[in-house]
């Protein structure tokens, strides 16, 4: 299994990296959706972070399309927007998990335990 | 030269009609003092009372002098000595701003206006005299308040921000929580953390900085400070305008930013000049933000001995109805935000000797804002 992580912010990604890293999971990161999509999709046994305020292609777009996929990943929607800001994105997407931000890493491990 | 200072005699008591005329002088909100021409006072009615301090059963009958700082009094028996030899009118109808004395020593600014009247006691001299105090004190009164406002809508502003600030001080922190645990976690696991811990600790504090620089710039541009004027580069205040506006900015949006050369410094009260330039590139985010190809361009050049910063959106363009109440006060059409920001950017612009212009758009054209600013008159002062 492996996380798949896409957030642009260079910090909290390396940081969310670090932190899965630590745990044992096999980190993958992008800095958009454009890039995760290049790459090969994940797989139904994978998890993938999503930032919901991404550059280009929108965070909830993606998180559309991997939760349409024929088997899909986990998906963690991470956000430091307002509520108001989240329910208008994500209109009837159910991400598996829904963090605000800031993060700490017992809430991330605690999804994403040790394998 | 005559002496007017000495009373020839007693003055004989009023007669019915001059008492009704005194209860009149008595309901007028202006100080009236009548003098004859030896500068005796006649006539000295309520409001000078209370203006000067002086009773008038203690004041008629004595030089006009004793309302007047010493400085004038020494001279006033010469210009009214002056006068009735020469006829020369050096304040007569003409009025004018003269300082008066109270009885407790305090000086202060008077309107005074004379008017002449022959009567068959001789010449006498009405004066009428208005308290400047209180205009002065509302006239600063006004400058205190518009800057308040102008503090205020900046306030406003990131009031507005607000959500999208704190999107922004979220990223360091995160990563400053992450990367503070990561070694926590190492560290109550007993792993050896001894190679990286240095190199976390140093992205963890570079992450706290970042937050802290995002405090910093909201700080300056909120802090309440008395207006200012320094001679500046237009641009470089411009882009952390624009850095300022788009923290967190939610709306993706291509920002063209274009640089005039060789502009000629501006003498402005730079955060007040940001103001203008966060509410007018957050106006042309949120009109260009249902475009497909959402954009703004932001340019500078210089034009006439000005410097002019325009910010174009490629919005609808304004409304035709829109447009007369545009920078009024409280005319917002906006559902958020307390209309303010159009109606202070402007008004900061005509403080600094400039203007803010729009060139409304529509026909597929988006809205164009210029702020015109004067070029600083001496280049020696840029520092």
């Amino acid at each position: 299994m492996r996380v798949h992580v896409v957030e642009d912010d260079a910090g909290v990604s390396d940081s969310l990296s670090l932190i899965l890293g630590n745990v044992g999971h096999k980190v993958v990161a992008y800095p958009d959706a454009e890039s995760l999509f290049k790459a090969p999709p994940p797989e139904g046994r994978d998890a993938v972070i999503v930032d919901l305020s991404l550059p280009g292609i929108p965070g909830a777009q993606l998180v559309r399309w991997l939760l349409n996929l024929a088997t899909p990943p986990r998906v963690m929607v991470i956000t430091g927007q307002s509520q108001s800001f989240i329910d208008h994105q994500l209109r009837g997407l159910q991400p598996t998990w829904l963090v605000r931000k800031p993060l700490d890493a017992d809430t991330i491990t605690r999804v994403l335990p040790a394998e | 030269m005559r002496e007017f200072s000495s009373p020839p005699g007693p003055l004989p008591p009023p007669t019915v009609s001059e008492a009704r005329l005194l209860s009149v002088l008595d309901t007028a909100a202006d100080g009236i003092i009548v003098i004859d021409e030896h500068a005796r006072i006649l006539i000295f009615n309520k409001a000078c009372e209370k203006m000067f301090g002086i009773a008038a059963a203690e004041a008629i009958g004595q030089n006009v002098k004793i309302v007047m700082p010493i400085e004038y009094a020494r001279e006033h028996d010469e210009y009214l000595g002056s006068y009735i030899r020469t006829g020369v009118k050096k304040i007569i109808g003409i009025g004018r701003e003269v300082r008066g004395r109270h009885a407790d020593g305090t000086i202060f600014p008077l309107e005074l206006s004379v008017g002449e009247a022959a009567t068959p006691d001789g010449r006498q001299f009405i004066g009428i005299l208005r308290d400047l105090r209180p205009r002065k004190e509302s006239e600063q009164r006004l400058a205190d308040l518009q800057s308040e406002l102008v503090h205020l809508a900046r306030v406003s502003a990131i009031d507005e921000m607000g959500a999208a600030i704190a999107h922004e001080l979220n990223q360091p922190l995160t990563a400053l929580m992450l990367y503070l645990q990561a070694i926590r976690r190492a560290h109550a696991k007993g792993v050896d953390i001894v190679k990286v811990v240095g190199e976390i600790l140093d992205k963890a504090a570079g992450e706290a900085e970042r937050a802290g620089h995002i405090i910093q710039r909201m700080r300056q541009f909120v802090e309440k400070r008395e207006p200012e004027r320094h001679v500046r580069e237009l641009d470089p205040l411009i882009d952390e305008a624009i850095d300022l506006t788009l923290l967190g900015q939610r709306h993706r949006i291509r920002i063209d930013r274009k640089q005039g050369t060789n502009l000629p410094p501006v003498s402005v009260d730079p955060v007040q000049v940001q103001q203008i330039v966060v509410n007018l590139v957050r106006n042309a985010i949120e009109a260009a933000a249902g475009m497909t190809d959402p954009a703004i361009h932001i340019r500078t050049r210089s034009a006439d001995g000005t410097v002019v910063l325009e910010v174009q959106d490629n919005g609808p363009g304004i409304a035709p109805e829109a447009l007369p109440k545009l920078f009024e006060a409280f005319a917002s059409s906006k559902r958020r935000g307390m209309g303010l920001g159009l109606a202070i950017s402007r008004t900061i612009a005509q403080n600094h000797g400039g203007d803010l212009l729009v060139d409304p758009g529509g026909n597929g054209k988006g809205a164009c804002f210029s702020l015109v600013l004067p070029a600083a008159a001496a280049p020696a002062d840029v520092g």
